[in-house]
Formats: C-alpha cells, structure tokens, sequence
C-alpha cells in the first residue's frame, strides 16, 4: 500500500468526528509497550509545528472529548494503535494537525521518558487490582504461540531495560504510512476531509514491519493461584477468520449464545442456576485469525458447576440451533447495526476497523444483507461441519478447579 | 433538528415526559422509579437493588423466559441500574418495535416476585457482592461514602451487605414494592422516534389499574465526616484513596459551576490534577468530579499510588484542592472545561439512548425540561465567579479521604 487509506461516512444530524489512525505497531511486535504508553502520556507534536500546536493543552483547547489510547485486550490492541478524537466539526483541520504532528513527529526527548515508564510501570502493578482484567491479559499468553499473547502492558523486566534510544528506534521502524488508516464519521465533507489529510499526509514516507503470523497453542487449562473473593474463569477457542466463508454464521451463532438476556449462556449460567452474576462470550478478530472468548466469574463453590456447564454450552453449538433463537440473534445484530450507525463514532471505528482487517469498509447495508441473506440451513450446516472447539482455559483464584474435557 | 418536548400526567399520578426527534432512527424508553438505597431502612439494605433484578422474573402476563425472550426478539438494547436515589428500566429498540417494547416494560412494573425466583435469584446477587469485593477501587468507593455521609441516607449502600441479603425476605421486598413504585413516584421517560398518541393510549390502557400511595423521601442536613482515614488490606498491589467533600445540590445553581470547577481540577486529561500526579509519573490515576444528588451534593475524587508514594501523592492532591480553594482558576482553564463538558454533552445527547438517560434524571430532579442546547448554553453561561461562590464554603477544607493500603 502505497500511503495511508481515507474513507467517511456521512451521518446528516450530528456533528461529530473520530479518527482513529490504526498505526501498525504495539505487543505484537516486541514483549514491551513502554512506546504505546508514551504516547498515551505524550505524544504531542514536533519542533516543525508552530508553538501553539506544541500546547500539549490543545486538544482540550479545541473542545476535544479526547481519547488518545492503545487500545488493550481483545484482538485489535494486539496490532494497532488507535488515535481518536471527538469533536466538533469546525474543529477538523487543527485537530487532524495536531494529530498528524503526534503521530509523524512525535517529541521523545530524554526528559518526558522516565515519567513515561512509571507510568507503565504503575499500570501493569495496578493489574494485580483487577483481576478479570489480569485473567484475560494471562489467558491471551497461554492461548497464542505467536507474539500476539504479548500483554500491552508489557513487562516488569522488559520497561526496566527500555531506553530512551530503543524507543526512538520502536518507533522509527513502526510508525509508517503502511496499513496506516484514517477514518472520519460525522458531518463532514469527504471532499474536505481528503483535503485536509492530503496536505497532512500525502508526504508520508516509511517502510514500515510486516504483521507476524498467528499461531495458538493446543488446547489446556491452567489455574493463576490468588486470594479473591471470586474465581475468574476465562476461555479461548479458534473461530472463523474474518472476512472468510462463515464469519457472518459465526456472528449469528455467537449471537444465539449470547446476543442478549434470553440468550443461551445468560439464560442457562445466571437465570436458571442462579452461578454467576457476569457471563458472556464475545468474537475476537485480529488481521487473518477469528477466535472467541468467554468469561464467568463466579464464587469457589460454585467454581466446578460453573466451568462445566459454560463449557457444555460453548459445546452444545455445534449441534446447531433453533429457527426462534436464530430470528432472535438475527434480530439482536440487525438492530444494534442501526442504532451504532446512529453514533459517528461507532461508525468510524468501525471503518477504521474494517479496512485493517479487511482490507475495504463495509455499508450497513452490506453487512445487513450478508445477515439477513442466511438461512437456518446455512447456519446449522456451517456449525456441524466447521464449529468443533478446542479450548484454552485459565482459571484465577483461591483454588484451582476440577480438570474439564477440553475437546 | 426539529426536536419537540412533550408532558402530560395521568390520572393515577403517573407522568410522561418525551423529546420527540422525527429523525432518528430509534425510539428509547425508560421507566424512572424514584427510589433507591437512600430510601431504605436499615433491615432492608439492598432491596433496591435486588428488586431491580427481580423485576426482569415475570409478571401476570409473561414468565421470566418470556421477558428475556420477548426483549431479544425486539433486538432491543436494554437494562436496568440501581442508584442511591433512582431505579431505571429501559431499552432502545427501532421505531416500528417501540409500542411492543412499552408493553414489555410497563407490564414488568407490576411483577410477580415469586419466591422460587427470589431465591435463585439472591445468589445472583451473592455472586455481584463478590465481584465488587474483588474491585479494591469500588470498595474503598463503598466504604467511603458510608463514613462521609455519616449517618445521611446517601451513604447507603446500593448492593447492601451478604448478610443484609442473605437474610431479606421475599415479603420485606413486596412491601417495598407495593410503598415505591407508585405510579406517582414514577416517570415514563421517552426519546427519538415515537408517537405520542399512541403512547399515551397505550400507557393509560396498561396502567389504569396501578394505584397511586403517599410516598416521601427524607433530606436530613448532611453533616459530613472529614479528616484521614485508612484500612489494610494485605492482598492489595497499590494504594486505592477515595476522597470526598461537600459540593451542591442538583437543584442548586450553582451545580454547573460545581461540574466545571471539577473539571478543571480533576478531569482525565490536561487537568491540574493531571499534570501534578499522572504528568509526573506519580499516579497511574487522579481525579475529581461532583456528583449533584437530590438536596445534597458532593466533589469525588479517586487516586491510585504505589504504596511508597502514597503520603507524597495524598499531599500534592490536597495541595492541587487547596490551591484552587484559596487562589481560584483563571479564565483560561475554565473556558477549556466549559467546551470539554460541552462537547461531551452533545455527544451524549446524539442517540435517543444517550438523550433518555439525562432527560429523565434531570427531570426527577427539577420537574422541567432542558435541551441538550439549554444545557450547553447553561455551561457556556457559567461565570468563574459562580465558581467563587462554590469555593466561598471552603468545600476541600472539609475533605475526606480513605484509603485502602497493602500494609
């Protein structure tokens, strides 16, 4: 790809705008993000900018609801790097400048690098508070062989050996135009924002890395000992890799598992057995893998029933469901098209997110038709031949569970 | 946007407000029950919220399934929350499903509470108790706010305690019930794309046989606790400090001022508060909002430390309130605080979801309408001097702070 991809979209009422950038870079590539945290905490423009754009107070200047994050957990952290903004309109051009600043020539002086790295520091101690969020970042590393089981956190030993000059040079080799993407949602002009980006971009040069190849590990289960309250239980399975044949049975069938109350695992793990407050199961996507996750938390007694019966219904799937639950699930996803379409933000993150993984955005009315088109044949068909799971479980915990069948 | 207020109270005291938008592509309603967990007493802590999760158990007309089920075949997007002063029901749904999402909703104000429900479902709520007790951040939130209120009913706790739960029986909750959700301590809530006739029709159908009760809230004076207190808790990783101090009222003028003097203290980003403990490395999060409630009102605040900074964080925190209590703001923060919140009013007010919410708080608060417009005009009208007038009662020489600490 030749330079950064532009896409907008239009939504008449509002007048709102996020750009994420999703810059190639992040855990996959090295065990650190000290770099990712830098520029969560820093980044703020170059010495090429005029002063005012330098303010690192500018965004808010603007009237920036802002959200400049790595994006962690799930998939898409695992690859990119978001930068998002909202706004309002008349605010475009200033914005997009300072954003374009941060991202090309971005201020890693010596000086802002040590608050930078206790700042990582500090939040990777703090997962030891949060312990779903501790789960998932630990289930990730025991599910994939390849460096996408690398947390965004980083590491204790790896943020102590950063320096100044490996981040220069993590970010030299990252940051490129190459598969670097640009998304706008709001009310806005497609004419006006291609202008803008143009002249903010179009000069962007750099080789940029390659994505590296997934690979998992075979399915396990594994116990993380600590004294909680309650034991987290979390599970990774291989799904359909985005954009293949049954990625939208897949979404339909996740949808029957957990598209809303009356959805088979709330229905079965909180309503009927009373076992947990939290139960859900969601689809993860990264640039040519699918997989999914699941999740129960639940107290030490009721740790074994737990893990038995969300594992009999992750299972249960491939014997494919019903015409009402499908209708259901297929209702579930039109709708919630609908009302994020209403949102710009919604819409350019998803833009941004179709082209990375994609390689094109889809319209609602794409996505919508490729739903609506399935049949309770196609889906059935797609489970009993496709959907066998082999999972990855990490319990957390006072104790560890009985051993469950895996596959 | 042609946007359109509409009110009307019926005969049994039940009052409908909506902000009617032709062009959206969603209609949300919501039922606003004003109660929550400063309305109980003692014997009963917890029956709020409880009873919240037992309105979704069925009624006359539909069973439990039912009520999941039906709210799934809407491809609605719904919930319920519990606060100290208000319980909401509420879905977003396309607008040719609003008439049957109202049904649903106004037939599950008038549950079954049937005692097999209730029983499974008081481990449910055994189970959330758990999961908050894992979250040092909620905790300390929990405690705190118990021993700054100091005996007013806002310090209730919303989830109660296991054994308050443990031993609440179904006929303390029905009792509860039949004093609180009065329809005249009701509000019908609606927003985006729906019709009024038909919703009056409906609802006054549906409700003619709900009756209204006297019911009343108490607003004791709050006397808050202040000074420095802390509790171990050897499991911990980092320091957890919640702080408090006495802020303004929801009705009280002065509570935009309160929001944005919060603001500029204590916001997420390029805040002071932001730049002394997170800039610096010191904190890997530091914050301040005010939170108006019915009569009462308060400034909280939130750091986490490492347990070898936490007296030099507490310290600098204080020193950022005090500062701010002597010397005030200046001009320039306070115009960048009144375009953030004003930015991130408008985007909570882009979808009938987002807009349901505000509408029908602020309106149990205030009894009259306000735009999302009258609302940004209202921050963009606040003057520093009204935030001279908050500062004038000396708020942060009251503060409170709790902290939970590893040792």
């Amino acid at each position: 790809m030749p330079g950064p991809k532009f896409s907008t979209t239009m939504s008449p009422p509002f007048y709102r705008l996020q750009a994420p950038g999703g810059l190639p870079g992040s855990a996959t590539f090295e065990r650190d993000d000290t770099l990712g945290h830098y520029f969560k905490l820093r980044g703020r423009g170059s010495s090429s900018v005029p002063p005012h754009i330098l303010s690192p107070q500018l965004p808010i200047e603007l009237g920036i609801a802002r959200d400049r994050r790595v994006r962690r957990g799930g998939g898409a952290g695992k690859e990119y790097m978001t930068f998002s903004a909202s706004l309002l309109a008349e605010s475009l051009a200033p914005t997009l400048e300072l954003y374009a600043a941060i991202v090309r020539r971005p201020h890693l002086d010596e000086g802002e690098f040590e608050g930078a790295r206790t700042l990582a520091q500090q939040e990777l101690e703090s997962l030891q508070d949060s312990p779903t969020q501790q789960l998932f970042e630990a289930l990730s590393g025991q599910y994939f062989a390849s460096p996408h089981g690398n947390s965004s956190y980083g590491t204790h030993d790896g943020l102590g050996a950063m320096t100044p000059a490996t981040l220069r040079s993590g970010y030299e080799r990252r940051f490129s135009p190459r598969g670097a993407v640009l998304s706008v949602a709001g009310g806005v002009s497609w004419e006006s924002v291609k202008a803008i980006a143009e002249k903010l971009f179009a000069d962007w040069q750099g080789a940029g890395t390659d994505l590296p190849k997934v690979s998992v590990h075979a399915e396990g289960q594994a116990h993380l000992e600590q004294a909680t309250q309650q034991v987290q239980i979390g599970v990774a399975y291989e799904a359909v890799m985005p954009g293949a044949q049954g990625w939208y049975e897949n979404a339909l069938a996740l949808g029957v598992l957990n598209g809303g109350m009356g959805a088979r695992l709330f229905s079965e793990v909180r309503e009927k057995r009373g076992l947990v407050y939290s139960v859900a199961a969601v689809s993860r996507a990264i640039r040519g893998f699918g997989y999914t996750l699941a999740y129960a938390g639940t107290t030490t007694e009721r740790a074994d029933e737990t893990l038995s019966v969300l594992l009999g219904e992750l299972r249960r799937l491939s014997e494919g469901v019903s015409e009402e639950e499908l209708e259901r699930a297929r209702t579930g996803l039109l709708s919630k098209l609908v009302m994020q379409g209403e949102s710009s933000g919604a819409r350019a993150s998803a833009l941004a997110r179709d082209i990375f993984l994609l390689g094109e955005p889809r319209t609602i009315d794409e996505i919508k038709a490729a739903l609506t088109a399935l049949s309770l044949d196609d889906v059935n068909s797609y489970l009993s031949k496709h959907y066998n799971p082999k999972f990855t479980v990490l319990t957390l915990g006072s104790k560890p569970l009985a051993k469950a069948a895996l596959a | 946007m042609s946007l359109k207020f509409q009110e009307t109270t019926l005969d049994n005291g039940l009052k409908i407000i909506g902000e009617h938008n032709p062009q959206a592509q969603s209609a949300a309603a919501g039922y606003f029950v004003n109660t929550g967990a400063r309305d109980e007493t003692s014997d009963v802590a917890g029956v709020s919220h409880f009873l919240e999760h037992m309105m979704f158990k069925g009624t006359a007309r539909r069973t439990p399934e039912d009520i999941n089920r039906e709210f799934d075949e809407l491809g609605a997007n719904y919930n319920a929350y519990t606060s100290e002063e208000r319980t909401v029901y509420y879905g977003a749904v396309l607008p040719e499903r609003g008439e049957k999402l109202l049904d649903l909703l106004t037939d599950m104000m008038r549950p079954s509470l049937r005692q097999s429900d209730f029983d499974i479902e008081k481990n449910v709520i055994l189970e959330e108790i758990a999961m908050y007790e894992d979250k040092p951040n909620f905790r300390v939130f929990e405690i705190g706010n118990e021993r700054f209120y100091n005996g007013h009913p806002l310090g209730n706790s919303i989830l109660g305690s296991t054994d308050s739960i443990k031993t609440l029986e179904r006929e303390q909750m029905q009792a509860y019930f039949e004093k609180r959700y009065a329809p005249n301590n009701m509000l019908l809530t609606l927003a985006g794309n729906y019709d009024w006739d038909v919703v009056l029709n409906q609802v006054t159908g549906l409700t003619q046989d709900w009756q209204p009760s006297e019911t009343t809230r108490t607003y004791p004076d709050l006397k808050s606790q202040d000074g420095v207190q802390s509790l171990n808790d050897k499991t911990l990783a980092r320091v957890h400090t919640a702080l408090f101090a006495p802020g303004v009222s929801a009705q009280d003028d002065l509570r935009y001022a309160a929001a944005i003097l919060a603001s500029c203290i204590g916001d997420s980003s390029g805040s002071r508060l932001y730049w002394s403990l997170i800039d610096k490395g010191l904190a890997d999060s530091a914050s301040l909002s005010h939170d108006s409630a019915d009569g009462v009102g308060s400034f909280v605040g939130y750091v986490s430390s490492a347990p070898e900074n936490f007296e030099k964080v507490l310290a600098i925190y204080k020193e950022v309130l005090l500062e701010v209590e002597e010397n005030g703001l200046d001009s320039e923060e306070w115009a960048r605080a009144q375009r953030k919140l004003a930015t991130s009013l408008t985007l909570r007010g882009e979808t009938p979801f987002g807009r349901l919410m505000s509408l029908g708080a602020s309106y149990l608060y205030n009894k009259d309408y306000q735009s999302v417009q009258d609302v940004i005009s209202a921050v963009f009208n606040t003057s520093l001097d009204e935030a001279t007038k908050v500062l004038a009662n000396k708020p942060f020489s009251k503060l409170y702070t709790l902290s939970m600490r590893p040792e």
